[in-house]
């Protein structure tokens, strides 16, 4: 196909602000889908991103669309707008030559409108703002489209507003794709570059790679070569997701499409990785990417009842599908053989969790997340701990490390005193204010990654009545006054229950802890002590009363079926605790130093 | 050739006033809906008894309250079923019955008809409690229905009880067992109140109107009732009940060692051929399917043999002699001691269970905490 008749794109947005609808009526405009097939939010396919209704995967997808009269070839890519997976827009706008910035006409511009087209703007792409849902009576397109030219430097010029909903301007967003946004650059004749930009494991092809062709062209039956791995592989299918996988013979320099070569696992492939002729290869490799970085930790161990081999088994089959996480053998005292995790964030880790469950139906007990923290030690060598589990005896640390964030939220200006409010109670330092209409402003912020990480979000939507959002990066370490807070349960610390905080919230945090354990584990026959200690400095202690009855006084005929399925219950619940010493505590426990602090 | 059923449980689906606690399928007495029923029940007694033998030896009609039914209409009933006894066994027929709904006339339509065992709701001796229980009787009615049963020749009494009642302290359940006792019953069954899903006291809990007694206080009143009916020459033989040795309940062991039995009636469950099929809970729908010649069933359930045997088991342990090994061996091929190993570790190293030569059973305070034990078992 002519190049100048190629659009590469992706749409990218802040969270629900419409792309994946977008994408619907661009797939359903193209004649790609039947009116049959079609469904609401058709690239997201996989079972959680229906039920949660979001985007957690990208998906590219090939169509051809017409416009005045020609038929052109557009590759899109949806994108996810979670903070979490801001790596997925990383990559796909590296393959891509323009992007399509997609704002809800009654939200305006978001914290992650700002760090999407911000990324759009470091990879040199042309940008189209888009203004969608003008369709809904609240909608304000042309406030929206004032703060983007104002807050983002975008120009309007060119800005499209449509319902991708109902359809409207949809005809006129093709034209402006067709005219605003540059066909692919990049030489078929070349030695072929091709990026890989995601990859997905199937059980029938093996690892199915996403790339686009910079220079040169690939082909079926080719023997290619992996530049970073430098391994080689015979291409044995290459192909276009139309949305549907539609195999083809070639794919040429400016096309994006997939590629098979019987390769069988996710770890064989880097994504950002260039494929190249193996006989004549390029000079060099494209620029690729980082790696995303793990944010949060937390072990995984397998419930009561379950096997060890049975979670290894599980994290194995999950990480075939999502390269995307780590995990790594690791000992707790009190809950024995598991495994630390590392996640992007605590989205992702909830994913993660779920389709353990899910998906290889292994059910595991979590503990706390946590975020990297760096330990110097007095002999000055350098670790990074993730657990507080994992810190050497306070005697041999010479200076603790906390990850810190910089924080960019985008608010209603008469919430401004209730974020300051908040951000002094998280250790916040205050940067700037943006305004970004006499109404609404962009603050940023630095906190301590812990800070934010549990329920910060929410708090922000309840002060702000629901308007605030925010985004985030990680920007460094800064030394602190940490200190670990351990549990101890009659006399013994749990080490899956300690935490690493703040000296100044210690106290405050150690008893609100014990209250919510409290709750959560049930009366044992025998009196349970719980305490907070500080080294060997006690802080806080509750204590449970021993029960004394739990029988169920009739079970007569009409009964027995009721009954039994009542203790079969009790004993599922059985199954989600851990026994630490002789006390079960339930493995929502483990989770309880997440809840709010107020 | 079918093996004869041997026990049968009917369930009358009527009651004077209906009480907050209670959980079993009752509707409010109506004197135009009694003949259908009657009719209905024994139109599915006529359908099992054309399918199979029946022999029965212990026969149960309870409900609701069966001696709501007009004594006609009582002794129609009950005399259709009595047809069915073995005629060579020494027969158990129990009906329960109200304080206050046996009159002399019902009383002696129960005696022709060959009901031998009385099974009274006395609940509570205090006036306060038993209006929190909803209970319209008065405390001096459970002696008159006594006397009445008696001098209609109905010697076998059974007296139920509640303890765990708002506001019950452990003297005022002192008070009402010692009052029960005075009325020499050979058998009582009492119970910690329970809040079932659905009923009006669950509600009035979840409301903040009622406050539940405390763990301490019902562990109490459960523990001093073991003791005091011991004491009186009636051991506890199963979680909630008491009887002089021998005049344990024949009929209830059979559930407790999951043996077969039919049932009639709405809401009724029975267990035959390793089905255990439950009717459904409404007296209308029940009346019309029987009419149209249909089935009132709305579920049968039907276990693999290791679960049943772990059914069994559950229920054995609420028997104070246990799950008796020999006989347990003999049904599903295993030995309780070795199928339940982990769970009987468990627990008696707790102190919960004990195992001997002849069974597996709960501790006095496994007894109290039966619950966490069974939920190993089942
Ligand atoms: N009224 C109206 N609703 C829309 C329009 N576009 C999208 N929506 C609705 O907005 C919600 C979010 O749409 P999605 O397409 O899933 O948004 P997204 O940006 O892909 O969301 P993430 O992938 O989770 O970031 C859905 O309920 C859509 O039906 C529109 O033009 N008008
Ligand atoms: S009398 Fe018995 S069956 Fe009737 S409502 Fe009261 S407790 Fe339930
Ligand atoms: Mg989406």
């Amino acid at each position: 196909m002519d190049r100048s008749k190629i659009r590469n794109f992706s749409i990218i947005a802040h969270i629900d602000h419409g792309k994946s609808t977008l994408a619907d009526r661009l797939l359903q405009r193209s004649g790609a889908v039947s009116e049959r097939e079609l469904k609401a939010q058709i690239l997201d396919d996989m079972d959680l991103e229906r039920e949660r209704g979001i985007t957690i995967k990208a998906s590219a997808v090939t169509v051809d669309m017409e416009c005045d009269g020609e038929t052109y070839m557009f590759n899109l890519i949806d994108t996810p707008g979670h903070v979490d997976f801001h790596y997925e827009v990383d990559r796909a706008l590296a393959a891509c030559d323009g992007a399509l910035l997609v704002v809800d006409a009654t939200q305006g511009v978001q914290a992650q409108t700002v760090a999407n087209a911000y990324a759009a703007v470091g990879n040199n792409l042309e940008i189209i703002p888009v203004i969608n849902k003008i369709d809904l009576p609240s909608a304000a397109p042309e406030d929206a489209a004032l703060e983007i030219e104002h807050v983002l430097g975008i120009s309007a010029d060119h800005v499209q507003f449509v319902s991708a909903k109902s359809g409207v301007g949809i005809d006129d967003l093709v034209r402006a794709i067709v005219k605003h946004l540059p066909p692919p650059k990049g030489d078929p004749a070349a030695p072929l570059q091709a990026l890989i930009f995601d990859s997905e494991y199937n059980d029938y092809r093996g690892v199915i790679c996403y790339v686009r062709v910079m220079n040169g062209t690939l082909r079926k039956g080719q023997k290619v070569l992996l530049m970073g791995r430098q391994r080689t592989y015979l291409v044995t299918e290459l192909g276009k997701f139309r949305p549907q996988m539609t195999p083809c013979e070639a794919l040429a320099a400016g096309e994006t499409g997939y590629l098979v070569a019987s390769i069988k696992s996710l770890q064989d492939v880097t994504v950002g990785d260039t494929v190249t002729d193996a006989l004549h290869p390029a000079a060099a490799a494209l620029p690729g990417y980082q790696p995303p970085q793990h944010m949060v930790f937390c072990d995984f161990y397998p419930a009561t009842g379950e096997s060890f081999d049975a979670l290894r088994d599980a994290l194995q089959r999950l990480s075939l599908n999502d390269a995307s996480f780590s995990f790594a053998p690791q000992h707790s005292e009190a809950l024995g053989p598991g495994y630390r995790c590392g996640f992007l964030g605590l989205l992702h880790m909830d994913i993660v969790q779920e389709r353990l469950e899910r998906e290889c139906g292994v059910s595991v007990v979590q503990t706390a997340p946590s975020v990297t923290y760096e330990v110097v030690l007095r002999d000055g060598t350098l670790r990074h701990v993730e657990s507080a589990g994992d810190l050497p005896d306070m005697g041999h640390i010479e200076e603790l490390r906390e990850p810190l964030i910089e924080m960019q939220v985008i608010t209603p200006a008469d919430s401004i005193g209730n974020i300051m409010q908040l951000a002094e109670q998280r250790r916040g330092e205050y940067r700037k204010t943006e305004y970004l209409s006499p109404q609404r402003v962009l603050l940023t912020y630095e906190f301590p990654f812990n800070e934010i990480l549990y329920d910060f979000y929410d708090k922000l939507k309840s002060i702000t009545r629901g308007y605030g959002t925010m985004d985030y990066r990680v920007i460094g370490y800064r030394a602190s006054d940490l200190v670990k807070l351990d549990i101890l349960i009659n006399g013994k610390p749990v080490d899956a229950l300690s935490l690493i905080c703040h000296r100044s919230k210690a106290e405050h945090r150690g008893r609100r802890f014990l209250i919510k354990l409290r709750k959560e584990i049930d009366r044992h026959q025998f009196e349970i002590r719980l305490q907070a200690a500080i080294g060997s400095k006690i802080i806080a202690a509750e204590s449970i009363k021993p029960f004394r009855k739990d029988v169920t006084a009739k079970c007569y005929g009409g009964d027995v079926t009721r009954k039994r399925k009542l203790l079969e219950k009790q004993k599922e619940g059985k199954k989600r605790m851990k026994t630490v010493g002789s006390v079960d505590i339930p493995q929502k426990a483990f989770m309880t130093v997440l809840e709010p602090e107020d | 050739m079918t093996t004869p059923v041997r026990a049968l449980y009917v369930h009358v689906p009527f009651c004077r006033t209906l009480c907050g606690y209670c959980d079993f399928y009752s509707t409010r007495f109506r004197s135009d809906r009694v003949a259908p029923l009657v009719d209905a029940l024994l139109a599915e007694l006529r359908r099992w008894s054309d399918a199979r033998p029946l022999r029965f030896d212990t026969l149960f009609v309870g409900g609701g309250t069966p001696t709501t039914l007009p004594a006609d209409e009582l002794e129609r009933l009950l005399a259709a079923l009595a047809a069915f006894r073995d005629p060579a066994a020494d027969v158990e027929f129990t009906v329960e019955a109200n304080p206050a709904t046996l009159t002399p006339a019902r009383a002696a339509a129960l005696a022709r008809c060959g009901v031998n065992r009385v099974s009274l709701g006395a609940q509570s001796f205090e006036p306060r409690e038993l209006r929190v229980l909803d209970r319209r009787h008065r405390p001096e009615q459970v002696a008159e229905t006594v006397a009445l049963c008696r001098a209609a020749g109905l010697t076998r009494l059974s007296l139920d009880l509640i303890f765990g009642v708002p506001g019950q302290t452990c003297e005022s359940w002192a008070r009402s067992l010692a009052a029960a006792l005075a009325l020499d019953p050979e058998h009582l069954s009492c119970y910690g109140l329970t809040y079932e899903e659905g009923t009006p006291l669950t509600a009035r809990r979840d409301a903040g109107r009622l406050r539940p007694l405390d763990d301490d206080t019902e562990a109490e009143q459960y523990e001093y009732a073991m003791d005091a009916l011991a004491a009186a020459g009636r051991p506890q033989y199963e979680l909630s009940n008491y009887a002089r040795p021998g005049r344990e309940c024949r009929h209830n062991l059979r559930y407790w060692h999951n043996e077969p039995y039919l049932g009639l009636g709405p809401s009724a469950a029975g267990f035959i051929d390793e089905v255990r099929y439950k009717n459904v809970a409404d007296t209308a729908a029940y009346v019309a399917a029987i009419r149209a010649g249909g089935s009132a069933r709305v579920e049968e359930e039907t276990l693999p043999p290791e679960r049943r045997a772990r059914e069994t088991a559950m229920l054995e342990l609420r028997l104070v002699a246990g799950i008796d090994r020999r006989r347990f061996a003999e049904r599903y091929g295993a030995d309780p001691a070795d199928l339940f190993a982990t769970a009987i570790a468990r627990h008696t190293a707790a102190g919960l269970l004990e195992v001997d030569e002849r069974g597996v059973r709960l501790t006095r305070t496994g007894r109290l905490l039966a619950n966490r034990v069974m939920a190993d078992f089942v």
